[in-house]
């Protein structure tokens, strides 16, 4: 595919991917594992989870969550890096209330890769903009 | 009925009231009014109380001040023209005038001539009379002759009372004393802050994050100011400096201050919102209703005892009860365990599991993750960013976007105009081409758009890593933290927040970036205020490779210089590298002893060991 399109295409992947990923953690979390490869990694804060069914159950457990994106940005990752498999990398920060809690500013980066014709992810990464230790300092 | 003014001033009163003064020495408007009332409505209820209090007064009996404040005030009216009246002739024992209590019991001693002596002389004469009643002058003032201060304790102030001439001085007058109830007024100054801090440092646990302000008043430090805390602004002020500088506080205790009103702390579950234990005993706080504005506060154990508030129930329950409808965590009321409170199973509770700095997929990976971070961030904070053309694959790809965080705008935190232009937001930029042109590639593309943004600083400390992915082909690192703007045009350096994920490939002997997405926003108030602060367990390590350290694995940086001098042995034997470049070796390798010969033998095969290393 030529690098334009790839381009193109990594973008309204990620339009698409982000819409229907945060409708999932805030309304549909029982089919949140669909989302993730079955040996993909969330890290939450700092927490991993590996595989798809313990992300979900890690969902779960999470108080329930209304997810804001302010911004998204996407690009095609390197062939060679990817083995030639098409993968994009997808950045995005936003805001997130915890039962309706103050929002939380939040960036979130994912790595989604084309498995048969389905988007799956293989790395999710969650932080939410706060200090770290802020017990300790 | 006669209309009121007509009796307010009738012709006669002026000269009557002249005359009194001039005898009397004194005379004001109350004075005036209130005789004025009792010759004309003999029959009225405040009659009674004015007898009664002249009764009181002559018997030298203690009132009972159970009713109401306007009552009080008539019997300190009552005793100050008392007092007047009688002002020319001698006081006698036993006919002194009755201090009464009063609602703060904080009594202002005013001394008319006491500056005419030496303070020591004063304080040494009043100590020895009033003993054994503990004597603690507070916030002593000097004006012209007069000296003032303040006592906390009616029993002093009353014994003190007693003393008003009674006390010879060095040039044969007797010193006069006059008691009156008052507390002094406060100016919240910069220094005065700084004196509450440093009393409040002292009184911090930090093991059990507990504040111990009983009696702060009475702190040896505050001695010389007026630091009540019944005083609304001495505890506002107070309050903020704990949100300041130890928002972690878990137990507060504010036991014996006198505290009265609590309505001005409407927002304190703000500033204190892991306040676990707090002790409220022996203040004179008089209603339940009183505590509402602490209602937010997520506390779980409660002391009221000895405020007037707890003898209005009389059956236990229904004081739990209220108290629990405030704090409805409380688990333990004036030191007794209460029994749970019967809840629901669904938890309402907003529990996040709690950060961690580092993740990491593989350990294998801590290294090289420690050691790109490094230099990369050396690089990027040291001026010439040319340098990372090398870090960067020949078709890197590079995007940024930028947004205010929550609660932010260009209004109130600093401008992120700089980095709007590129702003490569895909909710914003619809158009395709546009989307094209933001995203840089190719890593001249790439390094010559970093060199063009600000200089910056990092804080590797605020940094979390996470590294999601580690194969053969490729590592995914997430990075965020802190960095301080410098020489951007703004009044004061911004202090920002970034959030970077870098698709790093193998490239040669190394490592190089092959995609990479920068998020840049504010720091918020929380984050700035931890900006730039080196953890204290840090301090006490040696090496700066340490702090950067993302991994929890014992750092081997931490290795001790005898093992270092065998390391670099050992090497040199292995590897037939000189001492000098085994070290060499292990250094950029942090002493990790596999890593370095992991190293030496890679560039060995490419042959890329320069002759010298093996010069002995």
């Amino acid at each position: 595919m030529e690098l334009k399109a790839k381009i193109d295409q990594s973008c309204r992947t990620a339009e698409e991917f982000t819409k229907l990923y945060y409708e999932s953690t805030d309304k549909r979390r029982h089919l949140i594992s669909k989302l993730y490869l079955d040996n993909g990694l969330l890290t939450w804060n700092g927490n991993g989870i590996i595989g798809n069914e313990r992300i979900q159950k890690f969902y779960m457990e999470l108080p329930s969550t209304d997810h804001v994106i302010t911004t998204l940005d996407a690009q095609p990752i390197l062939d060679n890096a990817v083995n030639g498999q098409l993968s994009f990398l997808i950045q995005v920060s936003g805001t997130v209330k915890y039962q309706d809690k103050t929002p939380k500013t939040f960036q979130e980066s994912f790595v989604i890769t084309a498995q048969n014709d389905k988007w799956k992810i293989v790395s999710d990464c969650f932080r939410l903009q706060e200090p770290l230790n802020t017990d300790k300092n | 009925m006669p209309k009121p003014g007509k009796y307010n001033n009738p012709p006669w009163k002026k000269q009557f009231n002249n005359d009194h003064d001039s005898r009397g020495n004194v005379g004001d408007n109350n004075n005036r009014r209130v005789n004025l009332k009792h010759n004309r409505y003999p029959n009225k209820g405040h009659q009674k109380n004015w007898s009664a209090s002249i009764r009181a007064h002559l018997e030298d009996e203690d009132v009972d001040m159970g009713s109401s404040s306007f009552d009080r005030q008539k019997k300190i009216y009552n005793n100050k023209r008392n007092g007047r009246t009688g002002s020319p002739v001698p006081h006698k024992m036993g006919e002194r005038r009755k201090l009464l209590e009063s609602p703060t019991n904080w009594f202002r001693v005013t001394l008319p001539y006491g500056n005419k002596y030496d303070k020591p002389f004063i304080l040494r004469s009043l100590l020895e009379r009033v003993t054994p009643i503990p004597f603690i002058p507070f916030a002593w003032r000097a004006a012209g002759n007069s000296a003032t201060f303040f006592v906390d304790d009616y029993k002093l102030a009353d014994k003190l009372n007693s003393l008003d001439r009674q006390i010879h001085c060095p040039d044969g007058f007797k010193l006069i004393i006059r008691v009156h109830s008052g507390s002094p007024n406060v100016d919240i100054t910069d220094s005065l802050k700084e004196t509450l801090k440093l009393t409040m440092a002292k009184r911090y646990n930090l093991a059990n994050k507990a504040l111990d302000l009983t009696k702060f008043h009475a702190d040896p430090h505050l001695q010389d100011v007026f630091c009540a805390l019944f005083k609304p602004i001495i505890l506002l002020t107070v309050i903020e400096i704990i949100s300041e500088n130890i928002p972690e506080l878990e137990a507060l205790n504010l036991n014996e201050n006198r505290i009265q009103v609590l309505n001005h702390l409407k927002k304190i579950d703000k500033k204190l919102p892991n306040l676990k234990i707090l002790h409220l005993g022996n203040n004179k706080i008089r209603e339940m209703a009183m505590l509402d504005p602490l209602s937010g506060l997520p506390v779980v154990e409660l002391v009221l005892d000895g405020n007037p508030l707890c003898t209005k129930f009389r059956e236990q329950e229904t004081y739990i009860s209220e108290v629990r409808k405030r704090f409805p965590k409380v688990v333990k009321l004036d030191g007794i365990d209460l029994p749970p409170p019967i809840g629901f199973d669904i938890v309402e509770e907003v529990r996040l599991p709690p950060s961690v700095q580092t993740y990491l997929c593989s350990a294998e990976a801590q290294n090289i993750v420690r050691q790109f971070l490094q230099q990369y961030f050396e690089i990027f904070d040291g001026g010439s960013r040319q340098t990372l053309l090398q870090a960067y694959h020949e078709q890197a790809k590079f995007s940024l976007t930028s947004a205010y965080s929550y609660g932010q705008t260009p209004k109130n935190s600093s401008w992120l105009s700089w980095y709007n232009t590129d702003n490569r937001n895909l909710l914003r930029v619809q158009d395709h081409d546009r989307r094209l042109k933001l995203l840089k590639q190719g890593h001249l593309a790439v390094v010559s758009f970093l060199s063009e943004m600000p200089d910056t600083k990092h804080d590797i400390h605020s940094f979390t890593v996470d590294l999601t992915l580690f194969t053969p082909q490729l590592l995914l690192l997430n990075v965020s933290g802190i960095f301080k703007e410098l020489r951007s045009g703004h009044k004061s350096a911004p202090i920002r927040h970034f959030f970077r994920t870098l698709v790093i490939v193998p490239a040669g002997s190394g490592f190089c970036i092959a995609n990479e997405q920068l998020h840049i926003t504010n720091a918020t108030e929380q984050q700035i205020k931890n900006a730039f602060k080196t953890p204290i367990i840090h301090t006490t390590q040696p090496g700066p490779e340490v702090n950067a350290a993302p991994a929890p694995v014992p750092s081997t940086s931490m290795v001790d210089g005898n093992t270092k001098q065998q390391m670099i042995q050992t090497m040199s034997q292995q590897s037939g590298m000189n001492l000098e470049w085994s070290q060499k070796c292990l250094e950029e390798t942090n002493w990790d002893f596999n890593r370095a010969a992991f190293i030496f033998t890679e560039l060995q095969k490419q042959g890329t060991i320069p002759a010298e290393a093996f010069v002995k």
